[in-house]
């Protein structure tokens, strides 16, 4: 027991969280990029001191912090998480060491919001798979997830959506110094964050909520949050029971809990799949439409425009999509166009596909023979009507395979999309699954979704290739008969 | 009227055509031969202005093709000339994505702005006339190469020019064909066509041209009527050459 005990002292505390847009739980220290500040990141240390651990952090993805820690990517998970039930059946919690509660930010000219229950026929941002998440959904509200908070706080500011919910600590690090927003109401909603451990490691769990217990009744807890700002008199709460030694303090934080219901589920996957199909169709348009001046632009014209397409060409491919919608959607409010998400992905991926498609028409074109152009021009034709009636047709048949196939690809490239917060397929599915721990079968579901809507497209294509041909064919097999 | 002065073409830094003249009066045939590398193909492709000529100049009827006009009134007269001139390629280039009677009413239909019935029955007389009226609703790679052969000259007379030109007719055809299209030809002339075709078979000219042209090295050696160039040629070099074709 001994030896085993000083095992466990020397081995480090390996705790997880998402750092990203972390503030003020744990966040990269603006000052000095490659340290970690926050006050769950000083927490952390005092905890570990307490149990006499060195304290290791592992940065992670908030939405899959519950997955990598049953992965054992780290031993524990301190991330301002909440106890929700869906969690609780996945992992087990410590005891309470914050109770925090929702605030409502709104932009200052706002007249209509004063409440939650205003925003019924709103859109609310939040974090993603968080309680006010589960809260929103709860209570029907149209929701916009978010990674970060400071992107949702700049889509409020540009419109976007009407209302913000977050969680107080955020709120107050984002919010209290802007000139743009305001709270619509007083903070509302009590819950909890909890230290998030595996099933199954109790002796950790003793361990940990032994050092809670400690660091909050020789208040240098409560020295770290009055450092930050968010001490307030509802931490008392948590300091009574701990002192008169009574336990499950947690039991009334408890108030977010989303049980899994598939029907809802698939209805949501369902929208979701509009919202890719929408996407998918109105950006191979401008793909297609911009594609054809594009490549011929490249082809025939003169040479600055010859510059100008290659350069287009070479900066949409030789950049990932992502970066390109990152930069359409936070980039250009900056000089006045914000567009909503949906329009956002669907034009910024029709941008990008238009330099491939340009280049299949490129390629398609140049694979006419030059004889066929002369003898359009022996023929009395000028460049526009040879291109028009015998040009373009044939070129049309070497590109329909190749535009197929873009098209396919396009179709699973709207999953970047999840980047800038729109609610297609791939967003659903790792929202949903986050949220149940259903990877396996809403994985199934989501493919079948994407399954159900390019097979289809697929076949079409081959339709129409072998329609165009089928003519030819059926001419040849005559010629045979002959 | 079509008169060639002192024509001159260059390319890649070489002189392909090094003052080429000749004179074909209407209605009659030319024949161009020579070995391949002769400039037979370029002589032809400046002629119906695929090619600018760098020097000398072209003449058909009032249109007169020179080196030294401008990029824009050099074009302006290829197109008038083109009116005039038809062409069939040695790979005849046919629409694939057309049928035979597509390929035939495309350009009266779009160019001449021919009633698109009108054009069908005009192109249903020129196919019965080179004995492909049956075939009309094919497309052009269902056919043998003759029959696209057939297919190209009757899209080139279904534009009505004035004068006829080939570059190779004969390259993909067996004697028997060859005969058949040299009938062909000869009918067409009758009704009114002239004709510059460039073969390196004498065999094939004998009998179709009137007037034999024998080129080398980017220059004319030898020209005349056929029948004094094949019988009796006065260039050492004419002579080797169709003793050899022979």
């Amino acid at each position: 027991m001994l030896f085993s005990g000083n095992v466990s002292a020397q081995q480090p505390l390996r705790w997880g969280a998402d750092p990203s847009g972390g503030a003020p739980y744990v966040y990269n220290d603006p000052n000095h990029p490659d340290q970690y500040i926050g006050y769950e990141k000083e927490m952390v240390d005092a905890l570990a001191a307490a149990m006499g651990r060195k304290p290791e952090f592992a940065p992670s993805d908030w939405e899959t912090l519950v997955s990598a820690l049953q992965r054992k990517s780290f031993d524990v998970i301190v991330n301002g998480l909440e106890p929700t039930s869906d969690r609780q059946k996945q992992i087990q919690f410590s005891k309470p060491y914050y109770i925090f509660q929702l605030a409502l930010t709104v932009r200052n000219g706002e007249q209509q919001i004063h409440s939650l229950a205003d925003c019924k026929n709103r859109v609310v941002g939040t974090l993603g798979n968080t309680a006010a998440s589960r809260l929103l959904q709860k209570e029907n509200i149209p929701m916009r997830a978010y990674a970060e908070p400071l992107t949702a706080y700049r889509d409020l500011e540009l419109k976007r959506i009407d209302a913000v919910i977050m969680d107080v600590p955020a709120e107050v690090f984002y919010v209290s110094k802007s000139t743009t927003l305001k709270r619509a109401c007083e903070p509302f909603f009590r819950g909890t964050y909890n230290v998030g451990l595996r099933k199954g490691d109790d002796a950790l769990k003793t361990e940990v909520d032994a050092a809670i217990d400690k660091i909050i009744n020789d208040g240098s807890l409560e020295k770290i949050l009055r450092k930050w700002g968010l001490w307030n008199d509802a931490q008392l709460e948590l300091q009574k029971p701990a002192k008169a030694g009574e336990k499950n303090v947690d039991v009334g934080y408890d108030i977010t809990s989303a049980a899994f219901n598939w029907r809802e589920a698939i209805w949501r996957l369902t929208r979701a799949a509009f919202v890719t199909v929408l996407i998918a169709f109105g950006s191979m348009v401008i793909a297609l439409v911009l594609g054809m001046p594009l490549a011929i632009g490249q082809w025939k014209g003169p040479r600055p425009v010859q510059w100008l397409c290659t350069i287009y060409v070479e900066f949409f491919r030789g950049t990932p999509v992502l970066v390109q919608l990152l930069f359409l959607y936070f980039g250009l409010p900056t000089i006045g166009l914000a567009m909503p998400a949906w329009l956002t992905a669907l034009i910024g991926l029709g941008l990008n596909y238009a330099a491939y498609e340009s280049q299949v028409y490129r390629a398609a074109l140049e694979a006419i023979p030059r004889g066929q152009w002369e003898a359009s021009y022996l023929l009395g034709m000028g460049p526009v009507l040879a291109f028009r009636r015998i040009i373009l047709p044939q070129a049309f048949r070497i590109a329909l395979p190749p535009m197929t196939n873009d098209f396919v690809s396009l179709f699973k490239d709207t999953s970047t999309a999840y980047a800038i917060s729109v609610w297609e397929l791939a967003t659903a599915y790792r929202e949903l699954a986050n949220a149940s721990g259903q990877f396996l079968l809403l994985g199934v579901a989501v493919s079948l979704y994407y399954l159900a809507m390019s097979l289809p497209m697929a076949h079409l294509a081959r339709r129409l290739e072998r329609k165009l041909q089928r003519r030819e064919a059926i001419e040849a097999v005559e010629a045979e008969i002959n | 009227m079509i008169r060639a002065t002192d024509l001159i073409k260059n390319a890649n830094g070489a002189r392909i055509l090094r003052g080429v003249s000749f004179e074909v009066a209407p209605q009659t045939v030319l024949g161009i031969i020579g070995a391949s590398g002769s400039g037979k193909t370029t002589l032809l492709r400046c002629l119906n202005g695929l090619e600018r000529i760098d020097g000398g100049a072209i003449e058909f009827d009032s249109i007169r093709l020179e080196a030294n006009l401008s990029a824009a009134e050099y074009s302006r007269r290829v197109k008038g000339l083109r009116k005039k001139v038809g062409t069939v390629f040695q790979h005849l280039y046919l629409f694939p994505h057309l049928t035979v009677l597509a390929n035939i009413i495309e350009a009266p239909t779009h160019v001449l702005r021919v009633p698109k019935q009108q054009a069908e029955s005009e192109a249903v007389a020129l196919l019965d006339s080179v004995g492909l009226k049956e075939k009309a609703r094919r497309y052009p790679e269902t056919l043998s190469g003759g029959e696209q052969q057939r297919v190209a000259i009757a899209r080139a007379l279904a534009m009505h020019p004035a004068l006829l030109m080939f570059d190779e007719p004969t390259s993909a055809l067996d004697p028997k064909r060859s005969a058949g299209l040299r009938s062909l030809l000869r009918s067409t002339v009758s009704r009114g066509h002239t004709m510059v075709i460039v073969s390196h078979s004498i065999g094939f000219l004998e009998g179709l041209a009137d007037q034999l042209l024998y080129m080398e090295g980017g220059e004319v050696v030898e020209s005349g009527a056929a029948h004094q160039i094949l019988n009796s040629p006065r260039d050492p070099r004419t002579k080797d050459f169709i003793e050899q074709a022979k």
